[in-house]
């Protein structure tokens, strides 16, 4: 061994230090190791306290020689932050130790206050960068947290006396989640992953990725799912199944293979292989950056178990998705024919409400009824029993029924909350009447409903 | 080792309290008024009951020297009521400041005590608190100014109405 390969050695393990609370974290290690004395100790806390009086007095605007605990409070957590965040742009734990003995504790929380500007800046940059190679998707929680969410960050963030908050709207998850960071650093690594999420996404079409998550689910606009990761998953699909990742088509046909071929191999083996493919992407698609090669590198081992999971439950066609393009699909477009005048309606109306029988209601309508939307208005307003109702719902055919459902689809009492009575009470009685046919018919019904398209006007 | 907020109130800062009140009555034995060091200890402690209570923390001198020194002129203070007076306005000071929500300043706070204490309330602490302050308070949180009143405002708009100025 030579004496350039000789590394310093640490009394302090990085691994124990908090991301989060750097500052406390440290103090209580060189503590622990004697680094630090009690009267060492017993110093750095009065000179926080002795800052803290100056900040609050600050906060104050020097009008009030009193302040709230949870606002000093906040301001401590605020100050230690900043503080923490300079130790931690020492080289090492050691470094950090030797700082705090004999630094003063306001010019290190300066010294921390120009980190948190520089990373502001950063964080600004990135969110930049991220917004210009945004993914083109329906994804709600990937756009509203994109485009506004972080956005609130910039306006919010206040470094002077809440430096540990993150005032932001995240919703959108990303494959390697940020974790014990907070503040500015927490943004600024976020948008960072984020970033290069989208770099790696960027290779591929909006659309195909659109049709690959259309087959992963149709309603995955609304749902709390990584682009990313589906996207990865996909290409490793690919590359194991032979095929070219440039293009993210089906791979329907080899599932099977593959299914059968990995079942053989053991978790490791799998893992070998997976990895194996991954450069495989990675060459293909002619990656280079560093700091993608990392990000994929750190996501392997969550797709790499779901895959293996995938495989041991025999469900790899729902891991490796076969895109679909619901746009394809055959669409039934529902003309009804035009509606009764207005004037004759209210006489219809009229001479329905004064009718007794039920019988005598339903052969009026018959007899007056001229479309499908004068039935869907009688339904609010003559007044109908469940019974009545079902009876004028026998009259109608199974894509009638089928619209129907789609204009007044039946909702859980607390997602129809918004919902007028009349319209809470037909949508009640269309589901009871559907429970009641048989299954060929509903599901010729719903089958119906899904075809049938919506009406843009 | 802690950083908890609560937990300052050493000795040391307990001490320069009481001796700087000690000093006040340099100032207020001109009017009759004088601290044992047995009520400015006392104070002290009322004043950090008083933090304690309403969920606040001071750092340095406090607001009890601000007080005496506004009210030690006062004609409804002495010597037999003096030390009793000045625990009930630490408190009344505390905790009209959370009322406040924190928007009046020390200073106006307590000059709007001292001018109600000695004008309207006739040296009354309750009406100070129950009445003057409270109703103070109430406006500063709905937007008005502390003087605002009510009947002074109904006042007004009748005068407009019957046209005369």
């Amino acid at each position: 061994m030579t004496m350039a390969n000789l590394e310093k050695r640490h009394l302090i393990d990085n691994k124990n230090l908090s991301g989060e609370s750097y500052f406390t974290s440290i103090l209580h290690e060189a503590y622990a190791y004697g680094l630090l004395n009690d009267s060492e100790i017993e110093n750095i806390q009065l000179q926080c306290i002795k800052f803290l009086a100056y900040k609050s007095e600050r906060y104050n605007d020097g009008e009030s020689s009193s302040i709230r605990v949870e606002a000093a409070e906040s301001i401590m957590k605020s100050n230690l932050y900043t503080i923490g965040l300079y130790l931690k742009s020492l080289p090492d734990a050691d470094c950090a130790v030797s700082e705090l003995k004999i630094g003063k504790i306001p010019e290190m929380y300066q010294k921390g206050r120009v980190l948190i500007n520089g990373k502001v800046h950063s964080a600004k940059h990135f969110y930049i960068m991220a917004k210009a190679n945004k993914v083109t998707t329906l994804n709600y929680t990937y756009n509203a947290t994109l485009d506004e969410g972080i956005g609130i960050f910039f306006k919010a963030y206040n470094p002077d006396y809440a430096a540990h908050e993150v005032m932001a709207s995240i919703d959108y998850q990303l494959c390697n989640p940020v974790t014990d960071l907070t503040g500015v650093e927490f943004i600024l690594k976020y948008l960072e992953n984020l970033f290069i999420e989208n770099e790696f996404c960027s290779y591929f079409d909006a659309e195909d990725i659109h049709h690959l998550l259309s087959g992963y689910d149709e309603g995955y606009k609304d749902l709390l799912i990584n682009i990313f990761e589906q996207v990865v998953t996909a290409t490793l699909g690919r590359t194991l199944a032979n095929r070219s990742v440039l293009k993210l088509d089906s791979l329907k046909e080899e599932i099977e293979r593959l299914q059968d071929e990995l079942a053989e191999d053991d978790d490791y083996l799998i893992a070998l292989k997976i990895r194996k493919a991954t450069e495989k992407v990675l060459q293909e698609l002619r990656i280079t950056t560093l700091s993608l090669h990392r990000y994929i590198e750190k996501s392997l081992p969550r797709i790499t178990s779901s895959i293996v999971n995938a495989v041991r439950t025999n469900t790899l066609g729902k891991t490796f998705v076969s895109p679909t393009n619901p746009d394809l699909k055959p669409k039934i477009q529902f003309l009804s024919s035009a509606k009764m005048d207005d004037e004759d309606y209210r006489e219809f109306i009229n001479e329905l409400l004064i009718c007794r029988y039920s019988s005598d209601k339903l052969a009026l309508i018959k007899e007056k009824a001229k479309s499908f939307g004068d039935i869907e208005d009688l339904l609010f307003d003559a007044r109908l029993s469940e019974e009545e109702i079902t009876s004028v719902l026998d009259i109608f055919r199974d894509v009638e029924i089928a619209e129907l459902i789609r204009r007044h689809p039946f909702k859980s009492s607390i997602q129809a909350v918004d919902l007028s009575e009349t319209e809470q009470t037909l949508r009640l009685y269309v589901k009871s009447y559907t429970d009641q046919l048989t299954t060929e018919r509903q599901e010729r019904i719903f089958g119906l409903v899904n075809h049938l398209m919506v009406d843009e006007r | 080792m802690s950083f908890e907020i609560m937990g300052i109130s050493s000795a040391l800062i307990r001490k320069q309290s009481v001796a700087e009140l000690e000093k006040c009555n340099d100032l207020t034995v001109q009017f009759g008024l004088r601290l044992s060091q047995c009520d400015a200890v006392d104070l002290v402690e009322t004043r950090n009951l008083a933090l304690k209570d309403n969920g606040r923390i001071e750092f340095g001198g406090g607001v009890i020297e601000k007080i005496i020194r506004e009210f030690c002129n006062s004609p409804y203070l002495s010597m037999p009521n003096y030390a009793e007076s000045l625990h009930d306005l630490t408190d009344m000071f505390y905790y009209y400041k959370n009322e406040t929500l924190d928007l009046m300043s020390d200073d106006d706070l307590i000059k709007f005590m001292k001018q109600r204490f000695d004008g309207i309330c006739q040296g009354s602490l309750e009406l100070l608190s129950g009445r003057e302050l409270a109703n103070m308070a109430r406006n500063i949180r709905f937007g008005y100014t502390a003087e605002y009143s009510e009947d002074l405002a109904c006042d007004e708009e009748g005068v407009d109405d019957d046209g005369q100025s």
